[in-house]
């Protein structure tokens, strides 16, 4: 059942996959821009089951980890993503203080973007990454939790409305 | 109700982490399977993005044209369906034009040292979420473009092609932090280590600590044997600042590169260097002071001299 499900949101992930490498990557957007497909699945895994929220975090880290732009061996994202989804999905579920506040829902995927980051930088420099400046790291990651805070309530509705088609209105915001 | 878990859901969670502990374990011992994945990914990606980079342009500098609205909410509402379409056609043909200047600037560079280059759009600019500074263009191994090979645009270096496809090609960036080069300060001769930093600085480590090295002194690439992955003579940028601490083992130069990143539209790729070294050649040339006119006042003897005037 959790796998047949995981397996309908397949879909929705390539197209944003699609969109992240069409689109997104043609903006040139200042401070490094954002990561559609990574701030869309924290968000799913808000709305999910922790297992839910692993799983979900396989399948964007596989996807994030076959772009070209991954500099880090495949695995790397799917590592971080696998995490990262989990606790979020983990801290959100049976709380309905986080899941039916949808401020909440932003801050926590704020958070997590910056998170992922961060442990994928981490895991980066342990596989002998280079990572740049101090300055230019913080530059980054200032920059996605800007446009993160930007995005998220932009498509929160959306993603929300597809999750609850998929997994039931229980999760609909 | 907080989550407790269950026995099947932590099966799956350790199964994905095994998973992907696997996927890694499997790309760093260089499994065949993995590197033509992300390559079979590429390839179908390719046409998708050229699509992507044609429906984007027009709305590329959408933010500037924003606060540049300067005219009343009435005025727009009448002129909005006209300017539409001239708009869209002076974008169009502003973009062509930046695209055309800056390949005849790369053109004239590789015409001047005797490359013979491929010429390539960029097709996406990598997102810099993973840390990395990329960019992917329209010309592929098809093109006779492949991996280790020398990117330049009309100011100089751009980057390496990293990895070469059928129809595109990814390109790392000087900046990028994990880029490297060989180089040399123009005139002195004086070799380093340059080192991307992030941004359109870098950090040039010479190797010999008892150099003199000033503001300003031109920097460029040393190449490697056969060209690959660096022609000899491209120009990189120039020392902004010198690091002179008494107690360091070498000494480190601040460059800015000559390539604005940023704004990189055409680029050409270096297929096959000249047959001899361009040496300081494609060094541009250093601005000069426009000189200013002064005015000299000479006091002539036996002029009126004027008196001062009391004032009450």
């Amino acid at each position: 059942m959790t796998l047949r499900r995981f397996f309908l949101s397949a879909p929705i992930f390539l197209f944003i996959f699609l969109f992240q490498e069409a689109v997104v990557t043609q903006m040139r957007l200042p401070a490094g821009g954002f990561n559609v497909l990574l701030v869309v699945a924290l968000i799913w895994a808000a709305l999910s089951t922790p297992e839910i929220g692993a799983l979900t975090g396989f399948g964007a880290g596989l996807m994030m980890d076959v772009s070209q732009t991954s500099p880090g061996p495949m695995g790397h994202w799917t590592l971080v993503l696998i995490i990262a989804c989990y606790f979020i999905a983990f801290l959100g579920y049976g709380d309905d203080n986080i899941r039916g506040n949808p401020i909440n829902i932003v801050l926590l995927t704020t958070i997590g973007v910056v998170a992922a980051q961060t442990v994928f930088l981490i895991l980066g420099l342990m596989l002998g990454q280079e990572i740049g400046s101090v300055k230019q790291v913080f530059f980054v990651l200032a920059g996605s939790a800007f446009w993160t805070a930007i995005i998220s309530p932009l498509i929160l509705k959306i993603v929300s409305y597809f999750h609850s088609i998929i997994f039931g209105e229980r999760s609909h915001i | 109700m907080r989550y407790g878990g269950d026995n099947r859901g932590r099966l799956l969670i350790i199964v994905l982490l095994v998973t992907s502990l696997f996927l890694i374990t499997l790309d760093l011992r260089g499994v065949q399977v993995i590197d033509g994945l992300r390559t079979g990914t590429q390839t179908a990606l390719t046409p998708v993005q050229k699509v992507g980079s044609w429906v984007v342009s027009p709305f590329r500098n959408f933010l500037s044209d924003v606060t540049h609205f300067g005219r009343t909410r009435n005025q727009m509402e009448k002129l909005k369906a006209e300017n539409e379409k001239l708009r869209v056609k002076l974008q169009n043909r502003q973009i062509a034009d930046a695209q055309l200047k800056q390949l005849k600037g790369v053109l004239d560079l590789a015409g001047t040292a005797g490359y013979k280059v491929v010429n390539a759009k960029v097709i996406s600019q990598g997102s810099s979420t993973s840390f990395t500074q990329t960019i992917t263009i329209d010309a592929g191994t098809t093109s006779g473009i492949h991996t280790n090979m020398t990117v330049i645009s009309g100011f100089g270096l751009v980057g390496v092609v990293k990895y070469a496809y059928t129809n595109s090609a990814l390109v790392q960036l000087a900046s990028d932090p994990a880029f490297k080069i060989g180089a040399r300060i123009a005139g002195s001769q004086q070799i380093g280590i340059l080192s991307g930093q992030g941004t359109r600085k870098g950090v040039l480590q010479l190797l010999d600590n008892t150099t003199q090295v000033h503001k300003g002194d031109a920097i460029v690439a040393r190449g490697s044997q056969n060209g690959r992955p660096f022609v000899p003579g491209v120009p990189i940028g120039e020392i902004t600042s010198v690091d002179n601490s008494p107690g360091a083992v070498t000494q480190t130069a601040d460059v800015k590169f000559y390539a604005n990143f940023s704004t990189l539209g055409v680029v050409a790729v270096v297929v096959s260097d000249s047959a001899t070294d361009p040496r300081d050649s494609l060094v541009p040339p250093k601005p000069r002071p426009t000189p200013i006119p002064t005015v000299t006042i000479y006091a002539t003897p036996g002029a009126v001299e004027p008196t001062p005037t009391a004032t009450k």
